[in-house]
């Protein structure tokens, strides 16, 4: 499919595109690695090299617009040939919330200094006692029962304890958290879902503006009184809005994705022949499951950027204030940089560099907590079946098999995924 | 503005500028070192922005972190002069820091 007769149908709103993004970024991509949509004013960047051309082009692509997304038109008509003024002045316009994941040059610099010691080798270790506890209590009663709905009985529910117990959210308002998330819309919403009362960011930010200012009073040992204390390069305290909107943010970001990722994972365990007896039989190959789910099947399809300038992507000219869709999913299917990308293939050369969580300056800083946690708790429910399969009178027969997918252009996650254990 | 000195991996060298306050990684990124991965985004976790300081250099840095040393002795290129260099936070006096780009793992 290409050329003239090609239609185009739309990224944001067609829910075909939806079920399978795969077989749309293939259309896609038969029109070339940087393509202009027909249905918006914006690129579809479909290749490998192209998109990291673009992750790594601070300079050129600014982030403002990558939660709003490339469908929205921009709050100005942009003028001349560097619209970097324009955009300051509409920032708050395009993302009304202010997060760290819109933020360009210093400033996300500054701010993400602040994130990026919270996830390291150290800090996850001293959280995996409590991964551990956890999640084979939760996959001690679902293996008991026979079954479980793996999105919103399992994964939800362990990933918000897990980040609450590393943030050291108390355990009393952890329930709190959970129900606003869980009733809220997903980001990148394709239905506009109107829903009434504070956002779940909104609702949180209150406790974690408590929090943190009990700590800059008070000053503990955990994390959260880490953030209250940190200092940034050039010495100065940051505002304790800022770190609001950045424990929050870590909060739900770290709640969606990662719940997504071990769901996406069941799935490829119950549907590839022969792989949980692997799995089993070598636990240590989790890890590298993992980074194909996330090449194939990873949580984000796609993010945004703006062009600050006159700039080029793989030699395509772009003229300031396009909007570029980053198609991250896309990438990781890219025929130029992976051999028979549509293959699941355990332990594939380089694998690691897939792009499921970005490249760059605003590469997701939760990757490394997220694979730990999945990790953790697939090898749990490994060891405690003999069998795991997807339950047949709510998703079908294979070949025939009905999965719901939440309504985004965003986030690629099964909204449930039902499945039957045979204890070990 | 202060400079960096970068060794690429094909012998090539790179002069690059950098802001004070930015990061080592960041700052070799940004000055077009694309051989440098940098997968994790700068959060200690995985190796890839892995350098060699040159052995004239290495006063001028501070000592690594457990974390950082865990990371560093898992590649095979591992040796005294080893740093992350997304773990260095650049100030003036890091001007004329010399530095080559280890070997992938």
């Amino acid at each position: 499919m290409s050329g003239r007769n090609f239609v185009e149908r739309d990224y944001f709103t067609d829910l075909s595109v939806l079920l399978n993004p795969y077989e749309y970024f293939e259309e896609i991509r038969a029109q070339g690695p940087v393509y202009q949509m027909q249905t918006h004013d914006a690129l579809f960047v479909s290749g490998y090299d192209e998109c990291i051309e673009v992750l790594r082009n601070n300079r050129d692509f600014s982030s403002a617009i990558s939660t709003s997304g490339a469908a929205q038109p921009l709050p100005f008509e942009p003028e001349g040939e560097d619209i970097s003024e324009q955009i300051e002045a509409h920032r708050a316009e395009m993302d009304p919330y202010g997060l760290v994941v819109t933020y360009d040059g210093e400033l996300h610099s500054k701010v993400r200094s602040i994130v990026n010691r919270l996830f390291t080798p150290s800090r996850l270790k001293a959280n995996k006692e409590f991964m551990l506890s956890y999640s084979e209590m939760l996959v001690k009663a679902a293996v008991a029962k026979g079954r479980c709905e793996m999105v919103n009985e399992i994964a939800t529910p362990y990933v918000t304890m897990v980040i609450a117990d590393l943030l050291g959210v108390p355990s009393e308002d952890r329930d709190k958290f959970r129900e606003v998330i869980d009733s809220a819309p997903p980001p990148g919403d394709m239905e506009s879902t109107q829903t009434e009362g504070p956002s779940p960011l909104e609702y949180m930010g209150m406790f974690f503006f408590g929090y943190l200012q009990a700590r800059r009073e008070n000053p503990g040992v955990d994390v959260l009184s880490e953030l209250a204390e940190f200092t940034y390069p050039d010495g100065s305290l940051p505002d304790l809005i800022e770190l609001v909107k950045l424990s929050t943010f870590m909060f739900g970001a770290g709640q969606d994705t990662s719940a997504k990722l071990l769901s996406n994972a069941t799935r490829f365990i119950t549907e590839t022949p022969g792989l949980q007896d692997t799995l089993r039989a070598d636990p240590g190959l989790i890890p590298d499951f993992l980074e194909e789910v996330l090449r194939l099947e990873g949580s984000t399809k796609a993010t945004f950027r703006l062009a600050v300038r006159d700039t080029k992507i793989g030699g395509v000219s772009v003229p300031a204030g396009k909007r570029i869709v980053v198609g991250l999913a896309a990438a990781n299917r890219d025929p130029r940089r992976w051999e028979h990308p549509n293959e699941f293939q355990l332990k594939r050369p380089r694998i690691r560099e897939h792009l499921a969580f970005g490249r760059g300056s605003h590469t997701c800083a939760g990757a490394p907590l997220a694979k730990a946690e999945v990790a953790v708790i697939l090898e749990h429910f490994l060891k405690q079946t003999a069998h795991i399969a997807l339950n047949e009178d709510k998703h079908g027969t294979p070949g025939n098999r009905t999965l719901n997918y939440e309504p985004s252009y965003i986030i690629r996650g099964l909204a449930n995924l039902h499945v039957d254990l045979v204890p070990a | 503005m202060p400079e960096v000195i970068v060794t690429k991996r094909d012998g090539e060298h790179s002069i690059i500028e950098f802001m004070e306050g930015a990061t080592l990684m960041q700052a070799m990124s940004d000055g077009g070192v694309d051989e440098l991965l940098a997968i994790c985004g700068g959060v200690c976790s995985c190796a890839t922005c892995h350098v060699h300081i040159d052995p004239a250099s290495v006063s001028m840095l501070s000592p690594m972190s457990e974390d950082e040393q865990f990371l560093l002795e898992g590649s095979e290129h591992f040796n005294e002069y080893s740093r992350l260099s997304c773990q260095i936070r650049l100030t003036n006096e890091h001007h004329n820091l010399r530095v080559t780009v280890a070997e992938e793992d």
